[in-house]
């Protein structure tokens, strides 16, 4: 809105009021202002000695004018660091540039105390060009340099909790990898008469996995194995895990028959776990194994819960599924039919325990399609006849193969009777 | 997921992925549902399009319900994927499973 | 290694003139010499670097461990003087450079065969029966300042904005910032500057040397001046009526005088 011709008769009595306050403004003379500004002014020849000093400079300074005009040089009032500044970084830039803004300093008051400064600078020049004087503006920055040292103990602070955090982490990750040891073996044992490679292919970042294997002795001839799957991810499969590794082993030491192992971990989980309001429960394949040192034969007896078939690569080139159909999940019921098989491993002959993190893989060019048990099938019938340890590594490329397809843990075992060497 | 009552019992309905948000819904509706001694829970799969180990444990923890209120437990109408699965982990054999929800709806002929 | 570029080495005045080295000190770069350079262009070839950790320098150079002490600035220069093949070449070192500028002529004697210090310290901190001008405490409280980084907070000494090719418009405000360096390497040149003693070097001085002193400085007071003209063997000491730390900006005219005399004196 523009106010046109005359003035609205609504504003008269505001337009006196503001009339007075202008006139009062009028007699605050320039050197009343000069003295009294809310900085400090300071004038200096140019070797720096002072010239002229305001009132409220010399105040904050707690100093006489007569001990500072033509007495004291503008350094004179900072404190040491200042000075060193003053002279190395200041002075020089003052004189190249004829001016300098905003530099934070400290001046030094009567009686010890220090007030941290903003001062800034320009340099009068005469009409030839020469310089005459320099003039300064002193900002009292207090609260200022107070907030700025809060910003930097919070900088310093936010620091020292990012290191924390990262020792911590370091220490959690230590943590995690020892747990993680204890839920595989870390070599497998020497088994005579028997060839053993395994592998293990986790998903989750923080390593704990929900498969596990083991191969350990149960008594003078023969060994117990077992490959399973935990459901779930995370910790709390890891403590599953964790369970039904060392249920397994302590059960086999009892008693080595597969159906009385799985029976035992049946139990353990279910009774564990039942009315948890979170039922755990996992698929394992458990056996045992007797290697004859007569004839290189290895004779297994197994049982399933739950698990997908083992497969069996022979010496000859072909490959079969070792089927336990009806098997049930360990650890849902309060008792569980489990479902045995047998075979004997001529030499050449390899034995394959698998989870599902290979079967379930997604395959193809838009990850729809999963690898499934056929493409294993064929998979294992052009890798038979070859030492567990070969077998392990075509598949371990295969697994590296489906990239992002393979997103679950994976365990791979094998078994075999070595072959006769030429 | 909807839920309706048969004379039977009552009957779940379960569309889309059973996975692990949604195996956790279906553990929700259970706990609020009413199931009398000789009724029987059916969960209707028609319509079910993926069931991952998640879904697979939804499946066990809804059994344990039924059994729970001594009720029975049937599934309707599994696809053949699940089938599969619960073929490999045995549930087969456990489940009794109906190839629709018909049939899993039809009262158990009493004997006079 | 390019140690044209790492140090940001210029060269200007009379292709056919003696060399002239000129190496700044503490707390800016090679700009310090702006109003030097004019008075030797006309007779002398003028070399100008900045040290790794100063102005343009590379800072992909600095090394915490090479600049701890005033001899990795000294290879500094005398690596300047060998990229340049420079023979007999003097060196007019400011400040802390002047002392740099002793430790140079040690490591190389056939490159450099004058020096000219302006405003020389060899310690800065009091000693049994020495004045330096400064105790071990006000040493430390310059360290803090620069530690804290609470001295020089404006844009005209804030820290060199590294890779700012990305960002333009930085540009026109880098141009005014010659004191500008990174607070981290500018505290490690402050730590080596201060806190170095260098007065046993002086003795070992073999070529002509002029020493340049002012009036009132108080970084390095006369008889800090005194000091080292007396430990030089045979050199030169010019008292300039000037104040402060920087006689070659504060009094151009009688600092180029000295020099230009000094250098006429060796021909």
């Amino acid at each position: 809105m523009c106010r046109t011709g005359q003035p609205d008769p609504h504003d008269a009595g505001d337009e006196q009021t503001s009339d007075a306050a202008f006139a009062a403004l009028l007699e605050d003379s320039a050197e009343e202002l000069y003295e009294s500004a809310p900085c400090g002014y300071l004038s200096t020849l140019m070797d720096g000695t002072i010239a002229k000093v305001n009132t409220t400079l010399l105040g904050w300074l707690g100093l006489e004018r007569a001990a500072v005009v033509g007495r004291m040089r503008f350094p004179d009032l900072l404190t040491v660091g200042g000075k060193l500044y003053h002279e190395t970084h200041f002075a020089p830039l003052l004189r190249m540039q004829g001016e300098i803004g905003g530099i934070a300093l400290e001046v030094k008051r009567a009686g010890g105390a220090r007030m941290p400064v903003l001062v800034s600078s320009v340099v009068k020049h005469g009409d030839a060009g020469e310089p005459l004087l320099i003039r300064t503006t002193v900002f009292d920055a207090r609260d200022r340099r107070a907030y700025e040292e809060e910003l930097l103990r919070g900088r310093k602070a936010a620091e020292e909790a990012r290191k924390q955090a990262e020792a911590d982490r370091a220490r959690l990750q230590e943590a995690l990898a020892v747990l993680q040891q204890s839920l595989l073996p870390a070599t497998l044992p020497p088994v005579p008469g028997v060839e053993t490679a395994a592998h293990y292919h986790t998903a989750s970042p923080d390593r704990l996995g929900g498969d596990f294997y083991d191969v350990f002795p149960v008594d003078g001839k023969r060994f117990a194995f077992f490959l399973g799957d935990v459901c779930g991810k995370g910790p709390q499969a890891a403590a599953v895990t964790s369970l039904t590794r060392y249920t397994l082993r302590a059960a086999a030491l009892h008693d080595p028959d597969p159906v009385s192992a799985l029976s035992t971990l049946n139990k353990v989980l279910h009774e564990r776990y039942t009315g948890s309001g979170d039922p755990r429960y996992c698929t394992a394949v458990f056996g045992t194994l007797e290697p004859d040192p007569v004839t290189g034969q290895v004779a297994i007896h197994l049982a399933s819960g739950g698990h997908p078939p083992v497969l069996v690569l022979r010496a000859d080139g072909t490959a079969d599924f070792l089927p336990t159909p009806g098997g049930l999940l360990v650890g849902v019921l309060p008792s569980a039919r489990f479902v045995t098989a047998t075979t004997c491993l001529a030499p050449g002959d390899t034995l394959l325990l698998y989870t599902d993190g290979l079967t379930e893989a997604r395959t193809g060019q838009d990850r729809t399609s999963l690898y499934g048990d056929e493409a294993l099938l064929a998979f294992a019938a052009r890798h038979a006849g070859k030492s567990p340890t070969d077998v392990i590594q075509a598949l371990t490329d295969l697994l590296d193969g489906f990239g992002a397809g393979l997103d679950d843990d994976t365990a791979l075992l094998a078994l075999g009777a070595p072959a006769p060497t030429l | 997921m909807t839920a309706r009552d048969a004379a039977t019992g009552p009957v779940l309905e379960i569309a889309g992925e059973l996975d692990h948000v949604h195996a956790n819904t279906l553990r929700e509706v259970l706990t609020t549902l009413t199931l009398r001694p000789g009724q029987r829970l059916v969960l209707d799969l028609a319509a079910m399009e993926f069931c991952d180990s998640s879904g697979i444990t939804a499946l066990i923890a809804a059994y344990r319900h039924a059994q729970a209120a001594h009720a029975d437990f049937a599934l309707a109408a599994v696809p053949a994927p699940t089938r599969r699965i619960l073929r490999i982990v045995g549930l087969d054999q456990t489940f009794r499973l109906h190839p629709d929800s018909d049939t899993a709806t039809r009262p158990r002929p009493t004997t006079t | 290694m390019d140690i044209e570029r790492r140090n940001n080495v210029t060269v200007t005045g009379n292709p056919q003139g003696p060399t002239v080295v000129l190496a700044h000190g503490f707390g800016c770069d090679q700009n310090m010499w702006r109003l030097t350079v004019p008075a030797l262009a006309e007779d002398y070839r003028v070399v100008l670097f900045d040290y790794v950790g100063s102005g343009r320098s590379d800072p992909a150079a600095f090394s915490e461990d090479r600049y701890a002490t005033l001899d990795g600035y000294a290879h500094d220069a005398v690596e300047v003087c060998d990229a340049l093949d420079l023979r007999g070449a003097v060196f007019v070192g400011h400040s802390v450079s002047a002392m740099i500028g002793v430790l140079a002529a040690g490591l190389a004697p056939e490159r450099i065969g004058a020096l000219v210090m302006v405003a020389p310290s060899p310690r800065y901190i009091d000693d049994d029966g020495y004045r330096g001008g400064f105790s071990a405490p006000d040493i430390d409280e310059l360290l803090a300042s620069l530690e804290s980084n609470y001295l020089g907070w404006s844009a005209a000494m804030a820290p060199v904005i590294m890779g700012n090719a990305d960002r333009p418009e930085l540009g026109e405000e880098l141009k005014n910032s010659f004191c500008a360096t990174d607070p981290d390497m500018a505290r490690v040149f402050a730590r080596t500057t201060f806190l170095s003693d260098s007065r046993n070097d002086l003795k070992s001085v073999r070529v002509p040397t002029l020493v340049l002193e002012c009036t009132q400085d108080v970084i390095a007071p006369r008889e800090v001046g005194a000091f080292v003209h007396q430990a030089i063997p045979g050199s030169e000491l010019v008292t300039l009526d000037a104040t402060g730390h920087c006689p070659h900006l504060s009094a151009p005219a009688a600092t180029n005088e000295a020099i230009a005399g000094f250098l006429a004196g060796l021909r």
